[in-house]
């Protein structure tokens, strides 16, 4: 069984956080390792700020940039890696979410993996072999911690831990790969493990937007999914690149919560109404008939 | 409001974009008007225009206006393209139907305007939210006195701009580039939703003497998310504006303090659900409905010589153009 953290932090800023993931990394017995290159991975899906719920707060991964070079050592070369998506441009997402602002305050790399240098790697799930670039930077980080939001998603039912790491696939058009989402995801985490996930639980999005005050690390993404799958009030083993992530090894749905009662972030989590529900399968329907072409 | 049994008016449409898209579908909803040609530089989009029974297409736009069967054209270019595209019109004699704002700026503008007089045709600029029920109704109440005279006028539009996205909150549109690129689009929030406001402020008030801006810059862009206007018009009234970019729901509204009484308008659009249903049946969501009013203004004015030109033309659009040019230069630090 793997160990997952939870932690509650009330303010937003970057001391509280700070000392809030110090607790969370405690609750797992994860010590930060000596590392001279540190690569976070945010959630930046789209120009929606951090009060949306929708994408990582940038004075949440201020907080970790303090963290470790307090921690680790204050020469440690740390990255904030996110690559260019179909509606999403890095460009004018890390702008617009205030991280260009954050790299030059806190003095860290800001880096578009659509354009910086790769390697090819094949990867096989479920007998299929997946051929993906990966990008050096992420190859040779001695850290590697996935920073991501926890949020409902048509396609793959919730988004969290494993969803986050789609983001480090450079290829921009990543609509291509819808047909086999779960697949890729799964593939992806194969080929870029990620060391550490500290989920920026803070503000959240459901039903709607809401300071939550969660911060939950681990090492294993499958078990943070599931945790997460149970605050969103989904059935873990309805969730398909949770139980793909499990059966190719990516680590374990079954969890020890340390730390704050998961009940209570259960219970305050805004999940979906049936309404809500009634409409994302509508829209899948939609979607799946061709309907939406005739959307704007 | 229009005479369904007039002669049709055959409609090239250019630029596919969002807005675009709108009208070829309002342009289905006007018996005496029809698309007849379409032109965009993405072939994605033409096959949207191809789907609604547009049979001439072209990605240059030039082409489409040499079409001897096109009437008018509807332009809903990137604002940058405004006024060469609209000036080429004009000189194949077609009359126009322009997007607002205008033009990048009060220069361009005012070629827009002399091109459109020096070839006869007839320009309207579309600024919908004149057709919206809420803010006619406004209009009426101080045409006929009950506020008295109005002094203090409070104008908010708020909304995501470029940032919106499909009917369906889930699925994130692409921004195009233009649009985060202040050299195409003449200004931020205030060039793009403060000309709405100040145009209906206009029509309400009449024209502006003064204006100060305080812009904001909240997510690091050259360009201004939000804006607030000091506006005092030539009437005697003073007139708070609040636009902005920043926001996940719309609110859109005025409110008119008078001698009397004072009013307020809100307009908000229906839900995205509703919205989806409605586009996927082929119906006018309520949203588009000001789109569909404005559209069937042109097709009348442009049919009619006793329709109030002065009301929509690009004259008009001009002013408010002005009225920004200044508000950019007088800023409240």
């Amino acid at each position: 069984m793997s160990l997952v953290g939870l932690i509650g932090c009330r303010d937003r800023n970057v001391n509280s956080i700070k000392e809030a993931v110090k607790g969370a990394l405690k609750l797992i017995d994860y010590s930060l390792p000596k590392a001279k290159k540190i690569v976070i991975k945010p959630n930046m899906c789209y120009y929606w700020d951090w009060s949306t719920g929708q994408t990582t707060d940038p004075i949440f991964v201020a907080a970790l940039i303090d963290l470790f070079r307090e921690e680790i050592s204050p020469n440690v070369e740390i990255s904030i890696i996110e690559s260019d998506a179909s509606a999403m441009k890095c460009k004018y997402a890390f702008k617009y979410l205030g991280y260009e602002r954050l790299a030059k305050r806190y003095n860290v790399n800001l880096v578009n993996l659509s354009e910086v240098e790769a390697e090819k790697a094949t990867v096989k799930v479920k007998d299929e072999v997946f051929e993906f670039s990966v990008p050096k930077i992420i190859r040779d980080a001695d850290l590697r911690v996935n920073v991501p939001k926890m949020k409902y998603m048509s396609f793959t039912k919730i988004s969290c831990a494993l969803k986050n790491i789609y983001g480090c696939n450079p290829y921009p058009k990543k609509f291509k790969y819808h047909s086999k989402l779960n697949e890729v995801i799964v593939a992806l985490n194969k080929v870029m493990p990620f060391d550490l996930h500290i989920l920026d639980g803070l503000t959240v999005c459901g039903s709607k937007t809401l300071r939550l005050g969660l911060i939950m690390a681990g090492q294993d993404p499958v078990a943070m999914d599931t945790v997460v799958s149970k605050i969103l009030g989904v059935n873990p083993k309805s969730v398909a690149h949770t139980r793909l992530a499990e059966k190719e090894g990516l680590g374990k749905a079954s969890f020890i919560i340390k730390g704050e009662k998961l009940g209570y972030f259960m219970k305050k989590y805004p999940r979906k109404r049936l309404s809500d529900k009634i409409i994302t399968f509508g829209y899948t329907v939609a979607c799946k008939l061709g309907l939406d072409r005739r959307l704007i | 409001m229009f005479v369904g049994n007039m002669k049709r008016v055959n409609l090239g449409l250019i630029g596919l974009g969002f807005i675009g898209k709108v009208h070829i579908r309002n342009c289905l909803k006007i018996k005496s008007a029809k698309v007849v040609a379409a032109a965009d530089v993405s072939k994605k989009a033409l096959a949207y225009a191809k789907e609604f029974g547009v049979k001439q297409l072209f990605t240059d736009y030039r082409k489409l206006l040499k079409l001897k069967d096109v009437d008018a054209v509807i332009i809903s270019l990137p604002t940058h393209l405004h006024a060469d595209c609209t000036i080429e019109a004009a000189e194949e004699r077609k009359h126009i139907f322009l997007e607002k704002p205008l033009a990048r700026n009060p220069k361009e503008g005012e070629k827009i305007v002399s091109a459109v007089r020096k070839n006869g045709v007839k320009c309207m600029v579309g600024y919908p939210l004149r057709f919206v029920p809420e803010f006619a109704n406004l209009k009426r109440k101080i045409e006929s006195g009950v506020l008295g005279d109005i002094q203090i006028a409070h104008a908010v539009n708020i909304a995501a701009g470029p940032f919106f996205h499909r009917a369906e909150s889930t699925i994130p549109r692409p921004v195009p580039d233009w649009w985060l690129n202040k050299d195409l689009t003449g200004g931020g929030a205030l060039m793009d939703l403060g000309c709405h406001m100040i145009n209906l402020l206009r029509w309400y008030l009449g024209e502006v003497s003064s204006i100060k801006t305080h812009l904001g810059f909240r997510f690091n862009f050259d360009f201004e998310d939000y804006a607030t206007c000091i506006i005092d018009f030539e009437c005697g009234a003073s007139a708070i504006l609040n636009v902005g970019w920043f926001s996940q729901n719309t609110a859109l509204g005025v409110e008119l303090f008078g001698t009397m009484s004072y009013a307020q308008a809100y307009h908000s659009p229906s839900s995205r659900v509703i919205t989806a249903i409605k586009l996927i049946l082929g119906k006018t969501p309520r949203f588009f409905i000001p789109y569909l009013e404005e559209l069937s203004y042109f097709i009348n004015y442009i049919k009619n010589d006793d329709i109030d030109e002065n009301r929509l033309s690009g004259e008009n659009a001009l002013r408010d153009l002005g009225a920004i040019a200044k508000a950019y230069t007088n800023q409240i630090e």
